[in-house]
């Protein structure tokens, strides 16, 4: 029953909402309305599971001493921290959510690590990024054009370095891309026939049924 | 040790600090290498000056602080332009993390136009649930958000008495770090809705756009800090403002940083094929 249940609910609503996009009746309009309501309160259990799957993961770190177990306690202060002071505060513009952890803690450190990132990526490519074979090379040669003719110094270079950047974007890019999409596209209607008719069972989790 | 040997071995903290300076350099004394409006910005600019005034631009503000210098400026150009040709603005988000960076905004740019919040802009907030929300501001936007992001009903807010659902705002930007973002408004709000939706991306996220603009789902598209530039070059050359312009004034150090690692590039390579024989 504990497998059932849910999975012929999955069905029911699965048929039911696919059909419902095809009837602009207002009774279908109208449960439309309803379930999107639905499906807001549904998400907000979510932030339970990952809390508590954050909590779990990192007291199991704490536990068996793992590499940089001090992050783990850093981790578990900063998420208690935050939900009380979000709790007795509120986070409304001017709560020291926002005018603290947010403008004064996140936005710095955010900011900081995606800065960062720029000398870590200089480092990598010098490293990293080797014309080995003719497909590297080639991968090499787009990715030079597109990093010059993006900015200013491209067309100062030469007044067309812009339209071959926008051209390897707009043509060899985006074909790539398709193609891409294509298969992501049709496997995600494969995975969400498989879910709706219960060939695919991992969202109900472990136990017995 | 031979020079090409060396140069396969350079110390990482050089790399570093030659990139720090690079950068540094043009912010303190801009380089002027000027910016050209590409034709993918001019599109969004097109579209915020059809707007009819007294109607509605919404702009999604789907990022965090770390994409803010890329996206931030979007966000503020947008706004300029808006309340420059007196269209009202309407704020979003479906990252929690973009609520602080939109708030700031809300701040910086209305008194710049004499612009009051609740007559001429509204910022909704964030709510959990992406698709849900979306879907549900394209049945009623009351219904996802009953208050404003400062807890106001929106009931109470002039503004909102003309604009009830997605199909009373004629265009719409989502400027978007990553997921959910600007494919989530147009699954969505652009498919279901039939919105007509333009994206701020970062520049990293540029390729994924592409496929939408060729489609015409995308009506534009602003490109990272080139695309925030552009749109600041379109802004004032439209004398629709006068303000500084960051990204541009980014654009600098951006093009010396490109370099650099072109460099670094040119440099590694050049390096590894004059020592594999020896290697070998």
């Amino acid at each position: 029953m504990r497998r059932t249940l849910p999975l012929a609910i999955c069905l029911g609503m699965g048929i039911v909402m696919m059909c419902q996009f095809f009837i602009p009746h207002p009774v279908s309009v109208s449960f439309y309305d309803l379930t999107t309501k639905w499906i807001r309160i549904v998400s907000a259990f979510a932030l339970v599971l990952g809390v508590g799957s954050l909590i779990l993961y990192h007291i199991d770190r704490l536990q068996r001493k793992r590499t940089g177990w001090g992050y783990s306690i850093v981790t578990l202060v900063a998420l208690v921290i935050t939900a009380l002071i979000g709790l007795i505060w509120g986070v409304k513009p001017g709560s020291p959510l926002q005018e603290v952890l947010f403008k004064n803690i996140l936005v710095p450190l955010n900011s900081s690590m995606f800065a960062i990132l720029a000398f870590y990526m200089a480092s990598a490519a010098y490293r990293a990024f080797r014309a080995r074979t003719k497909e590297a090379a080639l991968l090499l040669i787009a990715a030079f054009v597109v990093m010059i003719g993006m900015v200013p110094v491209g067309a100062a270079i030469w007044g067309k370095l812009p339209e071959l950047a926008e051209w390897v974007l707009s043509v060899p890019n985006m074909a790539a891309k398709r193609g891409i999409l294509f298969g992501v596209a049709l496997g995600a209607i494969a995975t969400s026939l498989k879910v709706i008719l219960g060939i695919e069972r991992g969202w109900l989790g472990g136990g017995k049924g | 040790m031979s020079i090409f040997e060396k140069l396969l071995k350079i110390d990482r903290k050089i790399i570093f600090i030659v990139m720090a300076v690079l950068v540094l350099f043009p912010l303190l004394k801009p380089l002027g290498l000027g910016v050209s409006s590409g034709p993918r910005a001019k599109a969004v600019f097109d579209a915020v000056d059809a707007i009819p005034p007294g109607k509605t631009l919404l702009i999604s503000v789907d990022f965090d602080p770390a994409s803010m210098p890329e996206l931030y400026p979007m966000l503020v150009a947008l706004m300029r332009h808006a309340f420059a040709r007196d269209v009202k603005v309407l704020l979003c988000g479906l990252w929690i993390t973009g609520a602080g960076l939109a708030d700031k905004a809300i701040t910086e740019i209305p008194p710049e136009y004499g612009k009051r919040y609740g007559e001429d802009v509204v910022y909704l907030g964030w709510k959990a649930g992406v698709d849900a929300v979306i879907l549900g501001m394209g049945e009623n936007i009351k219904n996802v958000f009953p208050v404003d992001y400062y807890g106001h009903p929106l009931d109470s807010l002039l503004m909102m008495q003309e604009v009830t659902r997605l199909k009373d705002i004629p265009f719409m930007v989502a400027i978007s770090a990553g997921t959910p973002g600007f494919a989530d408004w147009l699954l969505y709000a652009q498919s279901r809705y039939g919105m007509r939706v333009a994206a701020g991306v970062t520049a990293v996220s540029a390729a994924d756009a592409y496929p939408y603009l060729q489609s015409g789902q995308l009506t534009g598209l602003l490109a990272g800090m080139k695309g925030a530039a552009e749109y600041e070059v379109l802004i004032q050359r439209n004398n629709y403002s006068k303000a500084y312009m960051p990204a541009v004034a980014a654009m600098d150090s951006q093009s010396l940083a490109h370099i650099v690692i072109m460099v670094l590039v040119i440099i590694g390579n050049l390096a590894f094929f004059a020592t594999r024989r020896k290697r070998r």
